[in-house]
């Protein structure tokens, strides 16, 4: 199974995919960076921007499709994933690319994650996770630690975040990685190494709120704790391995791949074309679909059947 | 003789009365009758009570008609479940079972007196011919076809085809209890004859199917290449048809996990340059409310098929109603105008499929198409259609020249603009729910706002003057006046041949497109109306209020409606217009009606 992302052998530098928009980003966001990682994979892959679908949902970081050259689609909070999902089963040639923030997909929209994962399209998810709504200015969002004071939580958090990359893993994503834009090459590497997977690929990147953020989670404290996958001896083909390292988020903060299924499985698409090629010879032709409703005499197509 | 039957049965989960009512209207529909059939359960999924209706006629049917002209009742307990659904009256002939113990004079049937009642030893003659009670619903059949003058080998055909994976020797048990109940019935004629007469008009084959069929096949025949969807009754059977099929052709089909992910899917589709659709009920509608906000300021071609149901909320979801059009028509926040579609029968839900998707393309806009449970889940015979008569629209492309600077919003006169989609060079855009500018940047700009949203409205306004979605019947001139749409324009339909039949002038406009309102066809039918009647099947009259919001109805025009389940019945509107008509004696025919 090849990938469909494969490189076409066009000379694309990182700045064929910046757009003219100016991004309204803080000053010292992390979703610069990301930005920066995402032109520097997609000139990797060689892709043309027309070939590239990149959607997302609400937030600070669902304002990055429109920063690229490519297609992009700034849907409404939390359908990132439904919407990118059509854009593939309809059009598998496309490049297809789904961005967002932690509210975004793993709150409103999390309902959606476990059938995407298991749906399993050629579809890069990049989720800019900097546990906080920082565009509707500073509430808990579901990646918030426990006890954190927001605007509505002043006296504390009263839930457990929840742990994206624990339940992305055990949802079954043959893909599974983060990073972090305190790591530019790290997080560039996986986000070109997950537009290669040919399957879902989950990409989770500590993206710091400057704002709304605490000391702890910017790029300067990310720098010293971070721990690369790579340099810690980890197999990323035993997903029990890789749910071990996982149940650290929110404590470490360990980058790279954590889990790659060396078989990809069978992709929705590919599985599409193959029902496509195997029922056209069963079609009547478009203008003849109500023959489907004819009535017509049992006898006709019961000779040879039980009257012998 | 008869030129129009209507028959109702009524039994147990396990009986086999749909199956029964299939028989029958597949055999009917060969011999070039027409007909049309629905069902109704009990809330269990087995085991309850069920029924069905079939009505036979000699010329083209549009409702499932009224009072019954024969009743099968395999238990009473049963059959007096469904009320009103299987109505009895003073012509009815009652067929029953006779193990019930239930003497002919003492029918459990409140204040009517049938005109008829039979005992049969259904199950009995079950027993002896198939060693089994399970062929009641075929020894019913034999009765059937032996009292109405229906050709018994077509029926025993069909079901030798559909028993025929059970082996031959159930075919020859069911054919001997279908000739059994064949023999019974000759053996003890009918007081009131109800053989029906030949059929008229078209001989040749017909179509048999329902809505929900119909209006798949006619998102396929549109070019339909992608749907969306989530289960949801009674609009699930849009999406089965479209599993089986849609692969054929080049598409594809994605069962979501919610209703939400089914329309964001198809709208994805759509940004991908593929005709889409998403078939749901009033739940599914409520959720799928703001993807479909996000068609309309993206720009996109979007088919929304809501299949009504008694609501709110869960509401009765295997009944019909239609209640769903203030939300079909203003859910959405913001200023937003969608076009609103609604077929009133099983054959014109292929056309109204058709034009649906056209709009869409078109206008880059959603278009909700409102169905009904009555109209998507009975069965009908249909005339064919020449699908050649059709012409299909694709939405309009950039050229070569004006991708060379291309604005996916450009302004332009008709507000229309060219929509490219991945994959095509130059084309590249941001589709957003966010305000924008020609080019598709996101924008804050309080006139770019205004500007925007002018060009959307202005776009759809070739549709404000839409002559071809209405249907006009009747005397032109007519003083007494009529407005329906969806399944309850197939019963006013009916009404004028029988107003007509007693002199009643009488005329019926049925609106297709629901919305936005053509101000100039109502105003044009109302002209000479001086008592009207608007018929829907919701308690508040929704098509009647839009009317009073949007033009100027006359105070003679009043809502005739009420709360779904139960369709109308044509004599009750035929008696509402006789009432206007003394009425309208009585105060001079020029007095138009106060105000309410």
């Amino acid at each position: 199974m090849t990938t469909t992302t494969a490189n076409t052998g066009h000379a694309c530098a990182p700045g064929d995919y910046k757009s003219d928009l100016k991004p309204i980003w803080c000053p010292g966001c992390g979703d610069f960076g990301v930005l920066q990682c995402v032109y520097r994979a997609l000139a990797a892959i060689g892709r043309e921007a027309h070939e590239i679908a990149f959607v997302s949902g609400i937030g600070c970081s669902s304002r990055i499709p429109g920063y690229t050259t490519a297609y992009g689609f700034n849907s409404v909070h939390g359908r990132a994933l439904p919407i990118a999902q059509g854009i593939k089963a309809a059009n598998p040639d496309l490049l297809v690319l789904a961005a967002g923030g932690d509210g975004d997909g793993f709150s409103i929209g999390g309902g959606h994650l476990p059938h995407a994962v298991r749906r399993n399209m050629d579809i890069t998810y990049i989720v800019m996770d900097n546990q906080i709504y920082g565009l509707t200015k500073g509430q808990l969002s579901p990646t918030s630690r426990h006890g954190r004071k927001t605007v509505t939580s002043p006296y504390g958090n009263l839930e457990e975040p929840v742990n994206p990359l624990m339940y992305v893993l055990a949802y079954g994503a043959p893909f599974v990685a983060q990073g972090t834009p305190a790591d530019m090459p790290g997080l560039t590497a996986v986000i070109e190494e997950g537009i290669r997977y040919p399957g879902f690929a989950f990409v989770n990147v500590q993206s710091p709120c400057v704002t709304y953020g605490s000391e702890d989670q910017m790029i300067k404290a990310q720098k010293e704790i971070l721990q690369p996958l790579s340099k810690m001896g980890h197999d990323a083909a035993n997903r029990i391995a890789a749910m071990d390292l996982a149940q650290h988020y929110g404590k470490d903060l360990y980058t790279g791949v954590f889990y790659r299924n060396p078989v990809p499985p069978a992709t929705y698409e590919a599985l599409v074309r193959g029902l496509q090629a195997s029922k056209q010879a069963g079609a009547l032709p478009r203008e003849r679909i109500l023959d489907l409703f004819l009535q017509r005499e049992p006898q006709d197509e019961e000779d040879g059947g039980s009257e012998t | 003789m008869s030129k129009d039957l209507v028959i109702g049965m009524a039994g147990s989960g396990g009986d086999g009365i749909i199956s029964a009512g299939e028989s029958l209207i597949a055999a009917v529909a060969l011999e070039g009758y027409h007909a049309i059939m629905t069902k109704s359960f009990g809330s269990q999924i087995r085991g309850g009570e069920s029924s069905c209706r079939v009505r036979i006629s000699t010329r083209p049917v549009l409702n499932p008609g009224g009072t019954l002209d024969a009743a099968v009742a395999l238990n009473w307990d049963d059959f007096l479940k469904f009320g009103a659904e299987l109505p009895v009256g003073g012509n009815t002939v009652v067929i029953y079972e006779a193990k019930s113990g239930v003497a002919p004079d003492k029918l459990p049937l409140v204040g009517v007196a049938p005109a008829e009642a039979i005992a049969v030893p259904i199950a009995e003659l079950a027993k002896q011919t198939a060693g089994t009670d399970r062929a009641k619903n075929t020894v019913v059949l034999g009765l059937l076809a032996g009292w109405f003058g229906i050709n018994g080998d077509a029926i025993v055909a069909g079901i030798r085809k559909r028993l025929a994976k059970k082996g031959v020797k159930v075919g020859d048990a069911a054919e001997r209890s279908f000739k059994a109940g064949m023999t019974w019935a000759a053996e003890h004629p009918l007081a009131h004859e109800l053989r029906l007469d030949p059929p008229e008009g078209q001989r040749g084959p017909k179509l048999l199917t329902d809505g929900n069929d119909m209006c798949a096949a006619a998102a396929i025949f549109a070019g339909c290449q992608f749907f969306g969807g989530y289960p949801i009754t009674p609009s699930s059977e849009i999406m089965q048809f479209m599993s089986r099929e849609i692969w054929k052709y080049g598409g594809a089909l994605l069962q979501a996990e919610d209703e939400i992910a089914g329309v964001g899917a198809a709208l994805g589709a759509s940004f991908a340059g593929k005709k889409a659709m998403t078939a749901t009920s009033g739940p599914g509608m409520s959720l799928k409310t703001e993807i479909i906000g996000l068609a309309t300021i993206a720009e996109l071609p979007l088919v929304i098929v809501n299949v009504q149901r008694g609501g709110p909320s869960t509401g009765m979801p295997t009944k019909s109603e239609q209640a769903d059009l203030f939300q079909a028509a203003f859910s959405a926040h913001g200023d937003v105008v969608r076009p609103v579609l609604a077929p009133t029968t099983v054959a014109d839900t292929f056309r109204i499929t058709v034009d649906a998707f056209n709009i869409a393309e078109r206008y880059q806009t959603p278009v909700i198409v409102l169905s009904d449970q009555e109209i998507a889940q009975r069965k009908e015979t249909v005339d064919p259609i020449d699908t050649s008569k059709f012409r299909l629209e694709e939405r309009r492309r950039p050229t070569a020249a004006e991708v060379e600077d291309y604005k996916r919003f450009r302004n332009t006169d008709s507000g229309i603009s060219p929509v490219s989609h991945p994959g095509m060079p130059g084309g590249n855009y941001l589709g957003s729910g966010i305000e924008h500018n020609e080019h598709g940047d996101p924008t804050a700009s309080g006139v770019m706002h205004a500007r925007m949203n002018d060009k959307r409205f202005r776009k759809l306004e070739p549709l404000r003057h839409e002559r071809n979605l209405f249907l006009v019947e009747g005397d032109p001139g007519a003083q007494l006046g009529l407005v329906s749409w969806g399944s309850s324009a197939g019963v006013c339909r009916e009404v004028l041949v029988h107003a007509q039949a007693e002199g009643l002038r009488v005329k019926l406009l049925v609106p297709y497109l629901l919305y936005p309102v053509v101000e100039e066809t109502y105003r044009e039918f109302f002209a000479s109306v001086r008592a009207g009647l608007v018929v829907e099947q919701s308690h508040q009259g929704q098509l009647y209020r839009i009317l009073r919001m949007m033009i100027d109805v006359p105070a003679c025009v009043q809502p005739f409606c009420r709360s779904g389940a139960n369709p109308f019945r044509p004599r009750e509107i035929v008696a509402r217009l006789r009432e206007l008509t003394l009425a309208m004696q009585r105060h001079g025919s020029n007095t138009r009606q106060p105000q309410e």
